[in-house]
């Protein structure tokens, strides 16, 4: 492989997020063959669609899962759902209240995201412990807050969500202009380095004058702002927010992050690699249902996938 | 007032025909519901009902408290320590809708040893010493696809849209759905995912595995999920199929402007969430004296073509169809029973 006369080629293959996105084409190619080539533009749709969600939720739990090991965010799935809840309940189809209703919901992530950065702050409880239990406040506001009525999005923003622009979902437009800013930001902009070495070695970083407490409380804030953003996607999307809409995106978020390529470990992230986890978690899924594979199976299998993307984009990563 | 009048009624019709057994009075017993999730509209218009229900009870005096208590987490060693709470703060009565139909057996029997009714519903236990109402989920599945052959003779292609993986409801109307196809075994199921009994989560998975599948004459589901299965297949440019609903209001709206764009015609069924006030009712009369069978079976909840105005009117926007269980009612299942 080291001597392979194409050194371009070589160059991808050795970026941590080359195996999402070949594993994805794999899968993409596999649902196919099944279905004699049919269905191909449908199924890569549908991937844009679905994967966008992901995406969005993985960056912010990426930024998080940067600062190190112990920091990871498992307010995501809760936060969603209570965006979308309060969100969808103020607009009540009301189409002039698109813009407030986002507002709201993006109010809603910054209030989480500052929640939890206090409980890991100022009462110093470990991340994991305080993401978790805030999520349990955030989820019974919800419960309170509407009792799990679906309420129906306005008309406008249910078609646009659902909509798309020359062939490509809007939600998908939406993902990837996310995804472009936050790479602009990591690899670009001064916070980017803070974030990194924040993640590498914290005494280090605050030694050396990078302001750790406002990196880590922005880092938490944009993961919940991200959530909150996703869960008003998905409520206008899917016709209304439910109390259990979050629940699947508690693990996708992770497993994007560290198909993706990033370091679990913190201090590397990789924002293509987000985008290859989140098209590879869905058409996995979709591979295996179509294949019949039952639930156990299908869980199963998904897991080994996950492990043998990471161990390959791990070993790839140490030999260049 | 008028529950009282036929409460007393019924009292009074008690003493004279049980004279021995009946005599004890439920105005001071103490009922406790022990959920196990409340994440769901499903479960929120459970906990509503068994409020509205509960309350009235207890402000007419036939229970002294009908509590309320969810668990976080949904976990059977999380609901075993609740029941073991329940019991040392002596409550007369526990009605259950369990994690798991087997997990809390040992709480179960704890509360009985102690003298307490344990009634089980929704999600049963299998500890003989509790009262089960119990749903026909096997059936549930066997009779969408026992419509679905009356209104397609010639059978077809099935998308079967299951509930979360592991759960015992989900097993029990998947093998319904099995045994009604080897029933009519013209129809054949093509394609079946997890739509975990969530609209957006049904709506991912039928996007996905519907690019591979060939032409479906009809989706059997679980309740939850036909909404979402309509909005993947819709966006997929495909002709609707008869898709079986769940009674939630979204199925039914969608469903009725259907059926006035087009005149698509489906069935929706599915349990009441206000079984949870039926063994309510059947705990009140368990304390009572009267003599109730362990096992009791709930009706489905059933919307037809016909009665899908109705329903739709009677249900609040996002919400499910409901019917609230009466002291008559309950009755009437112990007397089916019997």
């Amino acid at each position: 492989m080291a001597k392979s006369p194409l050194p371009a080629m070589l160059g991808i293959v050795t970026r941590p997020w080359f195996w999402a996105f070949a594993a994805s084409a794999l899968a993409f190619i596999a649902t196919l063959y099944l279905s004699d080539g049919r269905g191909g533009g449908e199924l890569l749709a549908a991937a844009l669609t679905f994967a966008s969600f992901s995406a969005i939720v993985g960056i912010g739990q990426m930024f998080v899962i940067t600062l190190g090991p112990g920091n990871v965010d498992l307010s995501i799935p809760a936060t969603m759902t209570l965006a979308g809840t309060l969100a969808l309940k103020f607009m009540g189809g009301e189409t002039g209240l698109i813009v407030p209703g986002l507002l709201l919901a993006l109010a809603v992530g910054l209030g989480a995201g500052i929640f939890n950065y206090l409980l890991i702050r100022l009462l110093r409880i470990p991340p994991i412990i305080a993401t978790l239990s805030a999520s349990f406040l955030y989820q019974s506001l919800a419960i309170w807050w509407n009792r799990g009525l679906r309420i129906k999005p306005p008309e406008v923003l249910a078609d646009f969500t659902t909509g798309a622009l020359i062939g490509i979902p809007n939600l998908t437009v939406i993902g990837i202009l996310i995804a472009v800013v936050s790479w602009v930001v990591l690899e670009r902009s001064l916070f980017g380095r803070w974030i990194s070495a924040f993640g590498q070695n914290t005494r280090a970083a605050r030694l050396s004058g990078v302001p750790v407490e406002a990196v880590r409380a922005i880092t938490y804030v944009s993961s919940a702002v991200l959530a909150a953003f996703t869960g008003y996607l998905l409520a206008s999307f899917s016709g209304g927010a439910a109390l259990n809409m979050g629940t699947e995106y508690l693990l996708i978020s992770i497993a994007v992050v560290v198909i993706g390529g990033s370091s679990i470990a913190g201090g590397n992230s990789n924002v293509p690699g987000i985008w290859g986890g989140a098209l590879l978690m869905f058409l996995v899924v979709s591979m295996l249902n179509s294949y019949g594979f039952g639930a156990g199976v299908r869980l199963i299998m998904t897991g080994t996938i996950i492990i043998a993307i990471v161990a390959a984009a791990s070993g790839k990563g140490r030999s260049a | 007032m008028n529950i009282k009048a036929k409460l007393m009624a019924a009292a009074a019709l008690a003493v004279f025909a049980v004279p021995v057994s009946s005599l004890a009075d439920t105005a001071d017993k103490r009922i406790a519901l022990s959920n196990n999730y409340a994440g769901n509209s499903w479960r929120q218009a459970m906990l509503q009902s068994w409020a509205t229900v509960g309350d009235k009870a207890v402000e007419d005096g036939v229970v002294a408290v009908a509590d309320v208590f969810t668990t976080s987490e949904n976990q059977a060693t999380e609901q075993a320590a609740q029941i073991q709470n329940m019991i040392l703060q002596g409550y007369d009565a526990i009605v259950v809708n369990a994690a798991s139909p087997t997990a809390l057996n040992g709480a179960v029997k704890e509360a009985c040893d102690a003298g307490i009714v344990v009634v089980s519903f929704d999600g049963i236990v299998t500890e003989p010493c509790a009262w089960r109402i119990a749903v026909d989920f096997k059936e549930m599945g066997r009779q969408q696809v026992e419509y679905l052959a009356s209104r397609l003779p010639d059978g077809g292609n099935l998308l079967e849209i299951r509930g979360l993986a592991g759960v015992f409801v989900d097993d029990e109307i998947h093998a319904g759905i099995e045994e009604g196809v080897k029933e009519f075994p013209k129809f054949k199921i093509v394609g079946s995912v997890h739509g975990d009994w969530a609209q957006d989560v049904a709506q991912k998975a039928v996007a996905g595995i519907l690019p591979s599948l060939p032409e479906i004459a009809g989706v059997v589901t679980q309740g939850g999920d036909g909404y979402g299965a309509a909005q993947a297949i819709d966006a997929a440019g495909r002709d609707m199929p008869i898709i079986v609903m769940g009674n939630r209001q979204d199925e039914m709206k969608w469903w009725a402007e259907a059926r006035d764009a087009n005149g698509y015609e489906t069935l929706s069924l599915s349990i009441a969430p206000g079984v949870g006030t039926l063994a309510f009712w059947v705990a009140q009369q368990v304390l009572d004296g009267a003599d109730v069978p362990k096992d009791l079976t709930v009706p489905f909840l059933k919307v037809t073509q016909d009665s899908l105005d109705e329903a739709l009117e009677a249900t609040p926007e996002g919400s499910v169809a409901n019917v609230e269980y009466s002291l008559d009612d309950a009755k009437g299942v112990i007397a089916d029973a019997q």
